[in-house]
């Protein structure tokens, strides 16, 4: 400890020679590796359960290492931001916690991802199940090419939750009601209900992007999930459309645990419980309550990072 | 390193705040020998120069602000400015009470107590303020903890003072007349509200102090 006040003293009269510019004053972060950091912030504990557990978690694509070791909790109803820089591995995280990687045949992945204590990654899980309870939000919003209440009700009757039609009439199991309730409760979760109750059945490519990506969460939401991952929703729209997007997400997170990839640092300090910071090399180099990571960090490369000092 | 303009107004601001409080400080001492010497040219600049140092703290304040809303600083340069933000006002509140300290001079006549050091317990405080200022300037989190020390012995010193100043108005309002009594008291209370101003001023010490230690240690110790 002695050890680093003397060297930000040397630090700090060199900056008043005006030798540099650097005008870092912490003291806490200088002289500690990442590993005893490491130590202090895996301490981090919240209150309730962990929605999931991720433990010791490597990706491999082909020969590149793109998550090295990441071990986390991510407690249930509350938002948990993943921010850094290009390339650090944040979404391949992200796309780990439902099982997308999957898709990528150069993947491979190991180590533990469990979802209310049961592992995801086990042979037998049920991976339309899997995707059903943990939704997925990307950064261009995608909506189908079809009316905006085809767009909420595709997945519940894809999972067979809903059912109309001609058949259903005659088989006496007419979801009409269910759909239309169904609809509205969707829509107005992701506070888009008032701008398109009256046009239900245009074309949802006639929407603009930020009323798109909300249908897209509530495209999401229609499927009853526990929880939401979010690759950068809001870095494809304008001001207005973003506030909405992290107005709704804070209001998720009171029936639902949200995962938020963003570059947007201060839009993780706006509306994250919790940021995790990953860094080149697929790292994860500080986890903590939100609050901490921007005031206080204890690793001086998220310092660096976050204020800007970096490249 | 990127943000190039960003860093060298985080420079600039922490070189303002310094240059600010050296001239705070050399009101102060200007206060202090006027108050010695009864010397009313002196006082006067002090008391003139007040609205000088209100706009140049107006101009400090809404520097950081800008900071705020324009940089959005994080960790360490969030500490500095938010410490930048609170210790400009600290040094405002110091050239407040020089200025009272001047007023004081151009009242006469002055009036001593021979137990109390009115410019001993003023080169303490001067001390006190350079002391915080150095703290903040270097980012010296063990200095911060002195200053808090110093400012102990400065409570009891004001302490002992104001109980020998009243002792000696009992005293001597036994031997004063009707004429010379309205006299007595408006010097007894000018010396006393001295005291407490110096006081005070060692309070404002011990503030840039906590915030300079939060500044740099994130530690919120001092801050009452």
């Amino acid at each position: 400890m002695s050890n680093a006040l003397n060297e930000s003293k040397t630090e700090s009269s060199s900056e008043s020679t005006g030798v540099t510019t650097d005008v870092s004053t912490s003291t806490t972060t200088t002289g500690e590796s990442d590993e005893q950091i490491r130590d202090e912030w895996s301490d981090f504990h919240f209150d309730g359960p962990a929605k999931l557990s991720v433990e010791d978690l490597n990706v491999h694509y082909g020969t590149d290492h793109a998550l090295t070791d990441v071990s986390m909790e991510i407690p249930e109803n509350s938002v948990t931001a993943l921010i850094g820089p290009s390339g650090c591995g944040k979404s391949t995280y992200l796309r780990c916690l439902n099982r997308m990687n999957d898709r990528i045949k150069a993947a491979r992945i190991e180590g533990s991802v469990e979802l209310d204590g049961t592992e995801i990654y086990d042979a037998n899980a049920n991976l339309v199940e899997l995707r059903k309870r943990v939704g997925m939000v990307f950064q261009q919003p995608n909506p189908f090419p079809k009316s905006i209440r085809d767009n909420i009700s595709y997945g519940p009757r894809k999972h067979g939750d809903i059912d109309t039609g001609l058949l259903a009439r005659l088989l006496g199991r007419d979801d009409t009601d269910e759909e239309i309730e169904l609809v509205e409760r969707s829509l107005r979760q992701a506070a888009l209900w008032d701008e398109v109750s009256d046009r239900l059945d245009d074309n949802a490519l006639g929407l603009s992007g930020g009323q798109q990506q909300r249908l897209c969460i509530a495209r999401a939401l229609a499927t009853d999930p526990e929880v939401i991952l979010m690759d950068e929703p809001a870095s494809a729209l304008d001001p207005i459309a973003t506030s909405k997007i992290e107005d709704l997400v804070e209001e998720l997170s009171e029936e639902y645990t949200v995962v938020i990839v963003t570059h947007n640092m201060q839009q993780a300090a706006r509306i994250s419980d919790q940021t995790a910071v990953f860094l080149t090399g697929g790292e994860l180099v500080e986890y903590d309550d939100t609050e901490k990571i921007f005031e206080n960090p204890e690793s001086q490369r998220v310092e660096d990072y976050i204020s800007g000092k970096f490249g | 390193m990127s943000r190039e303009s960003y860093r060298e107004e985080l420079s600039a601001l922490r070189e303002a705040v310094v240059a600010l409080s050296e001239t705070v400080v050399d009101r102060l001492e200007l206060a202090l020998s006027s108050l010695a010497t009864g010397d009313d040219e002196a006082a006067r600049r002090v008391v003139d120069g007040d609205s000088e140092i209100n706009d140049r703290y107006l101009e400090l304040e809404g520097n950081c602000i800008d900071l705020f809303a324009l940089q959005q600083p994080v960790a360490g340069d969030l500490r500095f400015v938010a410490a930048s933000f609170k210790i400009l006002t600290d040094l405002e509140r110091i050239a407040d009470l020089a200025t009272n300290l001047a007023e004081y001079a151009l009242d006469t006549p002055r009036s001593t107590v021979p137990d109390v050091d009115v410019q001993a317990l003023g080169e303490s405080v001067v001390e006190m303020v350079e002391m915080a200022i150095n703290a903040y300037a270097e980012a010296d989190a063990e200095a911060c903890f002195a200053i808090d020390e110093y400012d102990d012995s400065v409570d009891q010193r004001c302490a002992d003072a104001s109980d020998a100043i009243v002792r000696d108005l009992i005293e001597r309002e036994a031997t004063a007349t009707d004429s010379t009594i309205e006299d007595l008291l408006a010097d007894v209370s000018r010396l006393l509200l001295t005291i407490r101003d110096l006081e005070r001023v060692g309070d404002h010490a011990v503030n840039i102090a906590a915030r300079t230690l939060y500044m740099v240690e994130n530690d919120d110790e001092l801050i009452y």
